[in-house]
């Protein structure tokens, strides 16, 4: 919301002597217009709308009173809310889940790109298949995993138990243990495409002649990578994890399909368990509170992206 | 690392063969990336071939005690009924194809229309406009869906592929003009002055001669808007519970009927919807990493 504040403030400074309209104003205003109204229609003021229904007592279907911020106190404050825990136990989940998921992208990303970016035959075919994951609806992905993962006939549980390694199934998706890192597996599988995107387009822009320098200067290639790649790589790392992080967290679809938060919440991030509170409890109050107390730290990364975005831009 | 072993590239084609190779002064890097390259390979294709075998294989296989990684027969037997009237997938396929084909016509045309003014036009607002797209493209769906449920209520768009088309432009549009805005700036303006000079409206320029010159970024935008509404799935979630109006990911969804699952079916249909994406990412993917790297995707 603070994002906004700031761009209106801008706008009306900005605005609205005709001198200063610029030259091309009523047609600039009239191709804009649609664009302006999805932005301002379907964002910003279902945005305020949120934090509107944040302020209320509101069921679906009822009558909303207003309470200040009640719900948020129950969230963050009141222990004895039923809601108090669920919601400190989704900030825990989200917070593993994120970082878990940024570091096997990461990982992942990065040593996809740096084999992809050097002399191997077939680069091209090699690119193709590793970027595959991506164009799979994530949907799909889910219920693959979920597949793999099952404990009757699934093909993980058959094999381990085929070769003796295990006696009984693994509960890859009930065992609170293990559940939020059979999600992330899935979830790493489907998002790092992206990372070797992003890092491979980045390598592609470092000159090679510091390479060749370093190569002169005798520097085998793990000297050149932490000395020249990495360093080099950093502007790009830094915006990856930044919408990565975005992303990731706010993404519903892994948690939802092969766990729905399960076993015993452990895999509850904070979207899901607003979609819960929405959609299955029916308060639509406590609902929109628990993304927007998140919000804050999304319009931080959102405000760096975005002047990153628009310098890049120039 | 990969870097460092460029200069190899530059020995000779009779170089090339892999005893020489094996003697060059970085084999042991090359070696460790090979075998990294087909551990990553196996690790991606390993549940896009499952799936897909899966779907292929007659229950009894499915069932068995024992997995071959090769179905033992294979059978169409799930993909027949899947897409037979025991199931409201057909209908499904179409409302996400309706849904998607709407969201990339309506959002590459704004996009162009927004992207146009912003790059080429001046006015007052420009600026800030050009902000609240990249803020609203950023903006997290989890925190519109509530309130975008309670609108589509209150409007009676709720069940309705309209509203859940509105809802995809949330994040299409401000994509499809960010991304024409960046490929616009790269014109050459000349153009355009040129065709002024000679009488043509803005209006005209913009269609006449920016449009028919930006076909790959139109189709990069199109590309996107399509395949990110196709497998969208939090928005379908909230705003669809009628079977009949349901996208393919969230009728996918539904079919699991307590703890029943359906494999064989589940992952045919998983395949049938997972075909537009990948068809257009296989053919198209010039146009699908240019997309990419101007920030387009989410991961």
């Amino acid at each position: 919301m603070a994002l906004l504040r700031t761009a209106e403030r801008t706008a009306v400074s900005a605005a609205p002597r005709t001198s200063r309209l610029g030259r091309d104003f009523w047609l600039g205003y009239a191709l804009t217009l649609p664009a302006f109204v999805v932005v301002v229609g379907l964002v910003a003021y279902p945005l305020g709308y949120a934090f509107w229904l944040s302020l209320q007592d509101i069921k679906v279907g009822g009558q909303g009173q207003f309470i200040g911020l009640g719900n948020y106190a129950r969230l963050l404050l009141d222990s004895e809310s039923r809601i108090y825990g669920l919601f400190w136990n989704s900030v825990k989940v989200t917070a593993l889940y994120t970082a878990g998921a940024l570091a096997g992208k990461f990982i992942i990303g990065m040593i996809s790109a740096i084999i992809l970016h050097s002399q191997i035959r077939a680069r091209h075919f090699w690119r193709t298949l590793l970027f595959i994951p991506w164009a799979i609806p994530a949907v799909v992905s889910a219920f693959t995993w979920k597949w793999i993962y099952n404990d009757v006939n699934g093909v993980l549980n058959t094999l381990l138990t085929n070769l003796g390694l295990v006696e009984r199934p693994i509960l890859f998706l009930a065992d609170p243990k293990l559940a939020l890192w059979s999600v992330l597996i899935a979830a790493i599988w489907q998002g790092s495409p992206f990372w070797t995107m992003t890092f491979l387009a980045g390598l592609q822009a470092i000159p090679r002649e510091l390479y060749e320098a370093a190569a002169i200067d005798g520097a085998n290639p793990l000297q050149q990578y932490f000395r020249i790649t990495l360093p080099l790589l950093t502007p790009v790392i830094t915006v990856t994890v930044m919408l990565s992080a975005i992303w990731t967290s706010n993404a519903i679809q892994y948690v939802y399909i092969l766990t729905n938060g399960g076993p015993a919440n452990v895999t509850e991030t904070f979207p899901l368990l607003a979609y819960h509170e929405g959609m299955t409890a029916y308060d639509l109050g406590i609902a929109s509170a628990i993304p927007l107390v998140f919000f804050p730290i999304f319009a931080i990364l959102i405000y760096f992206l975005t002047r990153r975005m628009l310098r890049q831009e120039g | 690392m990969a870097e460092a072993i460029r200069p190899v590239e530059s020995s000779r084609p009779g170089e090339r063969g892999l005893i020489l190779w094996l003697t060059q002064k970085n084999r042991a890097y090359y070696l460790v990336g090979y075998l990294l390259l087909l551990a990553l390979a196996l690790w991606t294709l390993f549940p896009v071939y499952w799936q897909l075998a899966t779907s292929l294989r007659a229950d009894v296989d499915l069932f068995s005690p024992t997995v071959t990684l090769v179905p033992r027969v294979l059978t169409g037997e799930h993909y027949e009924k899947i897409l037979g009237p025991s199931y409201p997938f057909l209908r499904q396929l179409r409302n996400s194809a309706v849904v998607a084909i709407a969201t990339t016509v309506v959002s590459t045309l704004l996009g162009a229309m927004a992207g146009y003014a912003l790059t080429r036009l001046r006015f007052a607002g420009r600026t800030v406009l050009a902000r609240l797209l990249v803020y609203a493209y950023l903006a997290p769906g989890t925190i519109l869906f509530i309130p975008l449920f309670v609108m589509m209520s209150r409007l009676g768009l709720r069940d309705n592929l309209v509203g859940l088309t509105l809802a995809y432009l949330t994040f299409t549009v401000p994509f499809a003009t960010w991304m024409l805005m960046g490929y616009f700036r790269t014109v050459p303006i000349e153009l355009e002055e040129a065709a002024l000079i000679d009488g043509a409206s803005r209006w005209q320029v913009l269609w006449r001669i920016m449009v028919p010159l930006s076909g790959p970024a139109l189709v990069v935008a199109a590309v996107f808007a399509f395949t990110l509404s196709w497998n969208e799935f939090l928005y379908a979630l909230v705003l669809l519970q009628k079977q009949q109006v349901m996208t393919a990911p969230v009728g996918l969804a539904a079919y699991v009927v307590g703890d029943q699952y359906y494999w064989g079916q589940m992952m045919a249909a998983a395949t049938i919807m997972s075909l537009p994406p990948l068809v257009i990412y296989l053919f198209g993917q010039r146009w699908v990493i240019a997309g990419w790297t101007a920030g387009a995707v989410k991961d």
